[in-house]
């Protein structure tokens, strides 16, 4: 069990987003608990609702379409579902920062990367313009920038895309938060920069000592940063343990499916094809009936097209939702 | 409350995973208030021009004899009134929105052709064809439209095909521009490098592959075309040039109706009325087309 | 960049030549161009056959070609067959300057309000002040502006009068006869009034365009990664619209409007003929329909040669304007 305390309690989250098409149940009953300082990992394929969960936490939907219809989210025991604009405006970026997937679109273009990040400075922090430079520059350095000075006067087009991922963690951690959410933010980078990246958020942690929610659908960034992992599946939570027990027992189909399609270069070579998980993610607007993995389990029983199971502890600290979770 | 919206979505509405391609674009199409507003409107003008002269029969040349048959105000026998020489205002909106009509469609979509053929060569070819074709469509975006309409015009003469090929002559410029930037992105398809690697000559490439892509943009330019066009041949109209007597389109009937606005302003209010509201519903339709076709357009 | 622009001011040479061309090769059809000049029976036959030399009509179109060419280029712009005695260029000097003052004031009301209504448009998609605009837009986009305009006459000058008799707005001209001596102030007032009608008219019609335009450039601004990057760092919604967004909008507005700019010098032809303005516009409306071939070649050509030069000024503006833009 977990003696830190909780930063961020997530109850029963529902995110719907009402379009011309329909509905589509984008988070539909989500838990998630997060402590101080923790490494949570949240994973699922695109559309099963990882990263409108986080915006959710961020109170970024869209609205419309989206629509934050149910559940609660506490930030340090205050709901932040309740708060209004203010309120929030004052928690980005100073308590709770996030970063995206896309470095190369996510700075603004006609501003340098200096005054990006001072702003996030000044915004939050009574400091004045020129205290804030110096902060920035320190920044800069940090996120491991060489250059620092030279660089604060540089626009986003003359950085690669690493390097512009290094900025918005800059910008982010700026004030020092106490959750950091990052939204794919490897994912658009080429391998060795998402390890360089990978590294510069393990640094960090280890040296500001905030939480981070992971938001991947690669295992394999997990594997190296998470302590806890979520899997999610079509809006929902299926499957949460310590990274430890996710890769050793995991307990629920589509977790045990996603961890053995990936290929295992310490095996023996086998002319067997890739195990794959059959189907496909279901459409948002044609969820199936009972489980949504259901048309995809190769254990489904008539039970699971009926009913949708409840999220139950298997073990300590494990959490399954399955009418027959696998054998550890 | 939520549970409610899936329920409904149960019972059956279809979602966009249901349609094919056309019947998604005519179902968006449907539900744009302002496309819809401009289609009622094309509709309405559309019969008035059409079906009106079945239905009121007058003969928009006749003149009545004598000073009293003139600037008659509405009445059973003149539902729109007289104008200066006696005719029949009503017939000669009948008619002269035909022709009006007649002009802006064929012009608009004429022009379009020409620019698209011109955008496909220039796109596809590339290299100097490119360079020549577009300098060439440069120079000509330069020169200011209405001076040089009227220039051609009084230089070609008065009349309806004048205007027409006026009209084409400096109207293809921006669907040469648009289909070329269209044809540029659309040359580094796959399927284009596919057609080529079968043996597809260049034209087979550019009609069979190409254009058809290209379709649905210039179907929205010469819905907007068609209403500049009106314009355009109003305005020619209006300077003297055009539809010449005894002839009416709704131009030269603005333009007659000039020198009487202290004494029958509603000569003017008719045929102007009738231009506004048939370019408005073209602008409202076309708009909600192009929305329609490409919804992640939608601005 | 000042290679790019030496470049440039050279491929703009042969598209003035092309320029050029065509509008000597359009008056050229003209099986006579002094068909109404000898019709004229106060100018004498000598007078004729001495701008048939001048004009060089006496020889084969190419070499007349070059005669008038190498005369435009010394500032030769031949005799004005309108206003016989003045040369092209007294006439054109004289119309130019009201054009300008009618154009620009209304060039600069239109942008006053179109750009905010875009805006407001933009930042409150599908209320009703967007829609309404919208439709505004629509309605300015395609009233003809002859029409709109005799309307307005129609309205102000016959129908509501002074309480002298006079009409509320004169109908036509641009200075009360007999005030071409009276001081600034007086001479101000009393031009204002004739200019209420027509820039109105002329500004109903153009704000349309651009305040869609702003909107549309706007929209697309505030779907961008970086807006969600300032929301997340806490940017009071005011300076994300007004700051991150509106920065980044501007740019093709601010190339659009250099594009427009020709347009303030060719002026509005038809308005300037039904509200009898002696500008450019119904200059060379005048100079095509009464065969002063001369004036009407230059007309056209001046405006060609605007347009072309701040095709130019658009692009270094748009340079200046956005920092990612590198001409080499």
């Amino acid at each position: 069990m977990d003696n830190r305390e909780v930063l961020v309690d997530i109850k029963n989250l529902r995110t719907f987003f009402y379009t011309e098409d329909g509905v589509v149940p984008a988070v539909d009953g989500i838990d998630l608990t997060i402590h101080r300082g923790e490494v949570v990992g949240l994973v699922g394929e695109s559309g099963c609702g990882k990263s409108v969960t986080a915006l959710s936490i961020m109170r970024l939907i869209p609205v419309p379409p989206g629509k934050i219809i149910e559940g609660e989210i506490f930030f340090h025991e205050e709901d932040l579902l309740k708060k209004n604009e203010e309120e929030m405006r004052a928690i980005r970026g100073d308590k709770i920062s996030m970063i995206f997937q896309e470095p190369m679109t996510s700075l603004n273009p006609v501003y340098t990367i200096g005054d990006q990040i001072s702003e996030a400075i000044t915004l939050h922090q009574k400091i004045d313009s020129a205290e804030a430079k110096k902060r920035t520059v320190e920044m800069i350095h940090l996120v491991g920038i060489p250059e620092p000075e030279r660089r604060f006067g540089q626009y986003p087009h003359e950085m690669s895309g690493g390097m512009r991922q290094r900025v918005m963690i800059a910008m982010a951690l700026s004030s020092n938060p106490e959750l950091l959410i990052s939204d794919e933010a490897t994912t658009a980078l080429d391998v060795t920069i998402q390890a360089q990246i990978l590294d510069l958020m393990r640094g960090l942690q280890k040296k500001l000592g905030m939480a981070i929610l992971i938001i991947t659908h690669n295992l394999a960034v997990v594997a190296e940063m998470a302590e806890t992992i979520a899997i999610a599946y079509a809006g929902k939570i299926v499957e949460n343990a310590s990274a430890k027990e996710i890769f050793k027992s995991p307990r629920h189909p589509y977790t045990y499916g996603l961890l053995t399609s990936i290929p295992k270069f310490t095996e023996k070579k086998t002319n067997e094809p890739l195990p794959a998980i059959e189907g496909m993610v279901p459409s948002p607007y044609h969820m199936p009936k009972g489980c949504r993995f259901n048309p995809r389990c190769p254990f489904v029983t008539e039970k699971c097209r009926e009913e949708e199971p409840e999220i139950v502890e298997l073990t300590p600290g494990h959490l399954v939702r399955c009418f027959h979770p696998i054998e550890s | 409350m939520a549970e409610k919206a899936i329920e409904a979505k149960k019972k059956g509405q279809k979602s966009s995973e249901d349609y094919t391609y056309v019947g998604m674009v005519f179902h968006r199409l449907t539900r744009h208030k302002l496309a819809m507003v401009g289609a009622f409107m094309l509709i309405f003008i559309l019969l008035f021009v059409f079906v009106g002269p079945l239905i009121w029969r007058a003969d928009p040349n006749a003149q009545i004899e004598g000073l009293g048959g003139l600037f008659n105000p509405a009445s059973r026998a003149h539902p729109l009134g007289t104008d200066d020489y006696g005719r029949d205002v009503l017939a000669r909106m009948f008619f002269g929105g035909r022709i009006s009509l007649f002009i802006g469609f064929i012009s608009a979509i004429s022009s379009t052709l020409a620019g698209a053929f011109v955008g496909l060569v220039a796109g596809y070819y590339g290299g100097w064809a490119d360079n020549i074709l577009m300098r060439f469509t440069d120079a000509m975006l330069s020169i200011p439209t209405f001076p040089l309409l009227i220039a051609l015009a009084s230089v070609l003469g008065k009349g309806v095909w004048q205007i027409i090929l006026v009209i084409v002559l400096f109207g293809w410029m921006t669907d040469a521009r648009l289909v070329r930037g269209l044809v540029l992105s659309l040359k580094e398809q796959e399927y284009v490098e596919a057609a080529r690697a079968i043996g597809a000559s260049a034209n087979r490439i550019m009609w069979r592959h190409l254009f058809p892509n290209t379709l649905a943009v210039l179907i929205v330019s010469t819905t907007i075309g068609i209403g500049g066009a009106i314009i355009y041949e109003a305005s020619i109209s209006f300077l003297g040039f055009g539809v010449q007597a005894p002839f009416a389109s709704w131009g030269n009937m603005l333009q007659n109706a000039q020198q009487f606005i202290w004494n029958s302003p509603r000569l003017i209010i008719y045929p102007g009325l009738a231009i506004f509201m048939t370019v408005l519903g073209f602008n409202f339709f076309g708009d909600g087309l192009r929305d329609a076709i490409d919804p992640k357009l939608k601005l | 960049m000042r290679d790019y622009i030496i470049r440039r001011v050279l491929g703009m040479i042969p598209l003035i030549l092309i320029v050029m061309i065509v509008s000597f090769g359009i008056f050229s059809l003209v099986p006579n161009p002094f068909a109404a000049l000898i019709e004229n029976p106060r100018i004498k036959k000598a007078d004729i056959q001495r701008l048939i030399k001048a004009w060089g009509f006496d020889l084969p179109w190419y070499l007349r070609f070059f005669k008038w060419f190498s005369g435009v280029i010394r500032g030769d712009w031949g005799p004005s067959l309108l206003y016989p005695g003045s040369t092209a260029r007294d006439v054109i000097s004289r119309a130019l300057p009201v054009t300008v003052r009618l154009m620009g004031i209304e060039f600069l009301v239109s942008i006053a309000i179109a750009l905010p209504i875009g805006i407001i448009s933009a930042v409150k998609q599908y209320s009703v002040t967007d829609y309404v605009v919208t439709v505004i837009s629509f309605l300015g986009m395609s009233m003809p502006t002859f029409w709109f305009g005799l309307l307005m006459m129609m309205l102000f000058s016959v129908v509501l009068k002074r309480p002298s008799g006079m009409p509320l707005l004169p109908a036509g001209g641009i200075i009360t006869p007999g005030l071409e001596e009276a001081p600034f102030w007086a001479k101000l007032g009393d031009r204002a009034q004739y200019l209420v009608m027509p820039v109105v008219v002329l500004a109903f019609s153009s704000l349309g365009g651009y305040a869609r335009y702003m909107r549309s450039s706007m929209l697309e601004v505030i779907r961008q990664d970086y807006i969600r990057t300032a929301r997340a760092k806490g940017v009071p919604e005011r300076s994300v619209i007004y700051k991150h967004a509106l920065r980044n909008a501007m740019i093709p507005i601010v190339t659009l409007i250099a594009l427009s700019v020709p347009g303030i010098v060719g002026g509005a032809a038809i308005t300037e003929t039904i509200f009898n303005i002696p500008g450019m516009g119904s200059l060379i409306i005048q100079a095509e329909t009464k065969a002063d071939y001369p004036t009407a070649m230059i007309g056209l050509m001046l405006s060609s040669v605007l347009v072309i030069a701040f095709n130019l000024v658009a692009d270094i503006v748009y340079a200046w304007v956005d920092p990612r833009i590198k001409y080499s």
